[in-house]
């Protein structure tokens, strides 16, 4: 058993969809307390490789460790794994036939078996570090996206992970609701939560990520400090796509005046 | 019309018993349609072929032949091979097996219909597909199941009326008794049809509140 420093820690992870080779030989790690951003056009394996680290995908070669176990979406280990990595998910994924508090409980009193009255108390805790207080007994549809999105990230919570894996959380929101999620996934990075964000929000992986990879058609093709690569981006593919990505009317109305 | 009046109060408690008796026959085979049913969708769904394969094959089977042969299958030809049952058993035995495929499809169609992401959020807290199943995807698939497991139900209802075949005194076979021995055909038939109905109306009735009580919140 080795030792190992990070989080988590992707090696030569490889997978194919069909004859489509979707990660190529990919790693990276995530260390303690870190914030790193997966960026790049869609398709290019961002969201795929975050859902190898909790097993929802499976990858045919190399190695995706969390605390030092080993990811293998096929063992029993994995239920352990994924108790300790918690994610958020573009669509929140909230459960509608219970209230947000419903929600929230889930995990703890059913998976780890906490007494109900002490998830509850947690749970509101949580619910007011959302900023939700009065939203417990609330069933997702009476919330809005960014409302269903911070229940989601306090379900996550709750399970009190050791890191957790955002996968888009803000594509789906009215963008006046974007604001609300991105503050909350502010102050858990400031509290030094471990987070690995798959994100098209370029100011806020400035602002928040400690480094920023940018990947394409399975590849890392560029990672460092955050402000580095988005400021001053070295490959061509890169500087490609965050000008299209921060200016996309450029585009737009050079090719319809042409 | 006086003397279908008196004609009926004569012969409504002995129909009314071959209703209890009938509603025996339709709650019982129901409880076995219902659970057999459940396994044979959840075997259909499984990623194993061992179990949805064979659950593919037995729906089939089921549904393809009609519950009245498989009534007289179970009956006349179960004590041929060792298996001795009695008309009412095997009236239960062969309403549930043949309608359990219905119910199998029934559920299945629900359970495939809850979103993907679910079985993703409840997979990332850490359920096991037991606990998914139970307190996150039939709670929900129970909207989408309801209204035809009510339509279900009815039909098994009407069709407990074939028990009379195997003579299981049920309510259709005490009419076809009393029919036979006072010819008063109009009289009885009648009174079996509405008998039925007003059987029906309170099943209709509960299903209703069921749906009303799983609605979407």
């Amino acid at each position: 058993m080795r030792e190992s420093k990070a989080m988590i820690e992707a090696k030569n992870v490889s997978k194919h969809f069909g004859t489509l080779q979707v990660l190529k030989s990919m790693s990276f790690n995530v260390e303690r307390g870190e914030v790193v951003c997966l960026i790049g056009p869609s398709g290019s394996g961002k969201s795929t490789m975050l859902r190898c680290i909790n097993g929802l995908e499976t990858y045919e070669k190399g190695t995706v460790t969390v605390d030092g176990k080993l990811v293998d979406a096929n063992a029993k280990s994995i239920l352990a794994i994924r108790t300790e990595v918690g994610m958020v998910f573009q669509r929140f994924n909230l459960f509608p036939h219970m209230t947000a508090l419903e929600n929230i409980i889930e995990g703890p009193t059913r998976v780890k078996r906490v007494p109900r009255q002490e998830a509850v108390e947690e749970a509101h805790s949580l619910l007011k570090k959302v900023g939700l207080t009065d939203k417990a007994s609330s069933y997702p549809s009476q919330l809005s996206g960014g409302q269903q999105q911070r229940v989601a990230i306090a379900r996550s919570l709750a399970m009190k992970p050791k890191a957790i894996l955002f996968d888009e959380p803000t594509s789906a929101l009215d963008p006046e609701t974007v604001g609300e999620v991105l503050g909350v996934m502010q102050s858990l990075a400031n509290e030094g939560m471990t987070m690995l964000i798959v994100t098209h929000e370029m100011g806020f992986a400035a602002e928040v990520a400690s480094r920023v990879l940018f990947l394409d058609r399975g590849e890392i093709l560029e990672q460092g400090p955050a402000k580095e690569v988005l400021s001053q981006p070295q490959n061509p593919r890169t500087q490609d796509f965050l000008r299209r990505v921060l200016h996309p009317v450029e585009g737009v109305s050079s090719s319809a005046f042409q | 019309m006086t003397t279908f009046i008196e004609d009926s109060l004569q012969y409504l408690p002995l129909l009314l018993r071959g209703a209890l008796v009938s509603l025996q026959v339709l709650f019982l085979s129901l409880a076995v349609a219902t659970v057999l049913g459940m396994v044979l969708a959840l075997m259909r769904l499984s990623n194993s072929r061992f179990l949805s394969v064979p659950a593919v094959t037995i729906i089939t089977v089921l549904r393809g032949i009609p519950i009245f042969v498989q009534l007289l299958y179970i009956y006349f030809v179960f004590p041929e091979i060792g298996i001795d049952l009695t008309a009412f058993q095997a009236a239960i035995l062969g309403i549930g097996v043949g309608y359990s495929a219905y119910h199998a499809e029934n559920f299945r169609a629900g359970i495939i219909s809850v979103d993907k992401g679910q079985y993703e959020a409840a997979k990332s807290i850490g359920m096991g597909t037991r606990q998914i199943m139970s307190r996150i995807i039939l709670p929900q698939a129970v909207r989408i199941i309801l209204p035809p497991y009510g339509n279900i139900m009815i039909m098994m209802l009407k069709d407990s009326s074939l028990a009379s075949v195997i003579t299981v005194s049920e309510m259709t076979r005490a009419a076809q008794l009393i029919a036979s021995s006072t010819f008063k055909n109009m009289t009885v038939f009648t009174l079996v049809g509405l008998l039925y109905l007003c059987m029906s109306l309170p099943l209709s009735a509960l299903n209703a509140w069921l749906e009303r009580r799983f609605k979407a919140k």
